[in-house]
């Protein structure tokens, strides 16, 4: 090889390792640029798209691949905090939710009072009430950036989550958010004993009112096996909710 | 018109009027039960011996439907039931459970005005501090035949952040001949607050001719699974009717008018009812709830024994068991009638405890309810197994159980068991 040769391939190599480690450098500063409280309060914006809306949730649970049980769901939300779900089907018609911070009544229409109830009692299926209510994962956990991983080929920030309070839905999530998009793309929920207790893929997320927003996830029990819950949200729309509707004694106004 | 062909005609006009819902954005709710019951009576029993002195059914069906309608905020309920046993003629009733108009003053206020149904307290089975709503069974603490009728009533309710107060004037007023004639009147004044993961409500209540009752509410959630709660209510005397037997050292005789009095009226002792409870769920979706009751103006172990043996005495006589003059023998089964008032769906005795365990899964979901007078220690026992066949069709299999010794408030009702099999539409 010739002396010219081997100055322009040494050139090239040098070239190379520059580019890449100015790269390696970039990202370096991306990551450091970017804390984990950050990429997941931006995750968060997939998830809800105005500070007060509504969205038609559908939660379908299947059981070995069956299809088990079907519910419909008008989920109303203000601010970070507050949440109202009616509930739609036939059955439970007039039955309403409400969750504000971590704090949850849950208003039946024979009873004919809202009554108090832990993170743990579910709407349906193997969704907790928090799956439905809370959707600002930003508001309830801390994040930390713990690596940086592939989930089928598309890069991910993985975070650790932990939660900020006693009553946040889960006590623990490990957490991955798309590099590029920073939408959520799977999470894997501990319970405060420790328990694997879910996990969630992110499956599919649409344009609606000029944002990209989650269309559909899929939940997966991890103490019962062979249980999964899909929900299905759509009818996504800007709304401006009064601040009594949110009040624990205006539910039986609702009705 | 007979009372049949117009329920037909109602059956006939609810599908119209469902369309109608649809088209004009009418929110509706339909349902419709159909619950048989069988039971196996105690007919060794002082109360019914050989169900002779209240005869109960051993068989009977109950269909009932239930219509909410609400249009801007005028909402109404509406009830037709039909029941059928083997003791009594077929019964079909129509009801306006509720019909009231709800008026949203600003953002702060709203105005209720009409007949409706309010329930106050977060009691599962008791409600103390319940002073407005209408009388229900603990057995049956989500009223699933839909019987629970509305009270007239005005209501105020103001909000502010996670606070609220609601002042309510309620008057069982009745329209009779055209005439629209004032009933007994009520007053009450609810402030509530939620500060700290506490909801705490302050109650005020006072019944017209009665005394000032307070009382106050709570709950609160402790972590993932476990949620608290209690209620109090208190007043200086008690209005509440005793037979006048308890406070008598005869049981061997017979009144002769009607035996009811408030005993207690115008003491000055604290007279007082509590709850207290809590439920727990577990991780795998069981739910569990327990509840403790004491109510003041019910029985003690020794009125209420003393009440046995006057019952008893009556029974006898009425069994030929002791000997009475003829013309003692009719007054005696007035007696004996007029001595079943005093038992009381809500409780009859002081201390209850009621255990509630729920769990659902896939279609199914199981329920087991248990009720222990825990001054005698007699039950019931109500396990119900429900299936949803579809999102509008549901089916149950209800059984309850009383068990107990013979003197005991629940060994000594009229029915040892019984079963409900019933069928439910919704749409």
């Amino acid at each position: 090889m010739k002396t010219w040769s081997r100055v322009i391939i040494a050139g090239i190599a040098m070239a190379a390792a520059l580019t890449s480690s100015s790269a390696q450098s970039a990202d370096d500063a991306n990551r450091s640029k970017l804390t984990g409280d950050e990429i997941l309060q931006t995750s968060d914006l997939s998830r809800n798209g105005w500070n007060s809306y509504s969205v038609l949730t559908t939660i379908i649970n299947y059981e070995d691949g069956e299809l088990k049980e079907k519910g419909s769901f008008d989920v109303s939300i203000k601010g970070m905090n507050k949440t109202l779900v009616k509930f739609m089907n036939a059955d439970v018609k007039g039955q309403y939710l409400l969750m504000v911070d971590d704090d949850m009544w849950i208003y039946m229409p024979n009873t004919r009072k809202p009554i108090r109830i832990t993170p743990l009692q579910r709407l349906m299926g193997d969704a907790s009430n928090g799956d439905v209510a809370r959707t600002r994962y930003a508001e309830d956990y801390s994040a930390k950036l713990m690596r940086e991983e592939s989930v089928n080929g598309v890069p991910c920030y993985v975070l650790d989550l932990d939660a900020k309070r006693d009553g946040a839905t889960y006590k623990r999530i490990e957490y991955w958010v798309e590099k590029e998009t920073k939408r959520p793309k799977k999470a894997e929920m501990y319970l405060a004993s420790g328990k694997h207790y879910k996990s969630i893929t992110f499956d599919h997320y649409e344009e609606t009112g000029g944002r990209v927003l989650l269309t559909q996830m899929t939940i997966t029990d991890r103490l019962r096996e062979g249980r999964t819950t899909v929900m299905k949200y759509a009818s996504y729309a800007e709304k401006e909710l009064p601040e009594k509707y949110f009040n624990k004694d205006y539910l039986e106004k609702l009705r | 018109m007979t009372t049949r062909a117009k329920i037909f005609m109602i059956i006939i006009a609810l599908p119209f009027m469902m369309a109608y819902a649809d088209a004009q954005d009418v929110d509706y709710r339909f349902s419709v039960v159909d619950e048989g019951t069988l039971s196996k009576l105690d007919l060794t029993t002082p109360l019914n011996f050989h169900n002779q002195t209240l005869p109960q059914p051993t068989s009977a069906n109950n269909a009932v439907s239930n219509l909410f309608l609400e249009y801007g905020g005028l909402s109404t309920s509406l009830n037709l039931s039909a029941f059928a046993n083997n003791v009594e003629a077929p019964d079909y009733a129509f009801a306006i459970r509720e019909l009231a108009y709800d008026l949203s003053l600003s953002d702060n206020f709203d105005l209720t005005v009409g007949r409706k149904i309010l329930k106050w307290g977060p009691g599962y089975a008791f409600n103390p501090t319940g002073v407005v709503e209408p009388q229900r069974t603990p057995s049956d603490p989500s009223d699933r035949l839909g019987q629970n009728d509305g009270r007239t009533l005005v209501s105020l309710n103001g909000f502010v952040g996670k606070s609220s107060l609601t002042l309510v004037y309620l008057n069982d007023a009745k329209i009779s001949a055209g005439k629209l004639h004032g009933g007994e009147q009520d007053g009450a004044l609810r402030v509530y607050t939620f500060l700290n993961g506490l909801d705490l409500s302050g109650i005020l209540h006072y019944r017209e001719g009665d005394r000032l009752e307070v009382g106050t509410n709570w709950s609160y959630v402790i972590g993932q699974n476990l949620e608290l709660h209690g209620e109090f209510l208190a007043k200086r005397g008690s209005s509440f009717l005793y037979h006048q037997i308890i406070a008598s050292d005869n049981p061997e005789q017979i009144f002769a008018s009607y035996p009811y009095v408030a005993l207690y009226d115008h003491s000055n002792d604290i007279f007082y009812k509590l709850l207290v409870g809590g439920q727990y769920t577990f991780d795998n979706g069981l739910n569990v709830t327990i509840e403790y009751y004491r109510n003041l103006d019910g029985l003690t172990r020794g009125e209420w024994n003393q009440w046995m043996k006057f019952v008893k005495f009556q029974n006898g006589i009425q069994q030929g068991a002791i000997a009475a003059a003829p013309e003692l023998i009719q007054p005696s089964r007035y007696n004996l009638l007029w001595a079943l008032q005093t038992l009381s769906p809500r409780g009859t005795m002081r201390d209850y405890l009621f255990g509630r365990e729920y769990y659902s899964v896939n279609a199914w979901s199981f329920e087991f309810i248990q009720l222990l007078n825990a001054d005698d220690g007699s039950c019931v026992i109500i396990p119900t197994v429900s299936y949803r066949i579809s999102e509008n069709f549901f089916t149950y299999t209800r059984g309850t159980l009383f068990a107990g010794s013979a003197n005991s408030e629940y060994g000594a009702l009229f029915t040892t068991y019984s079963m409900n099999i019933g069928v439910e539409f919704h749409l």
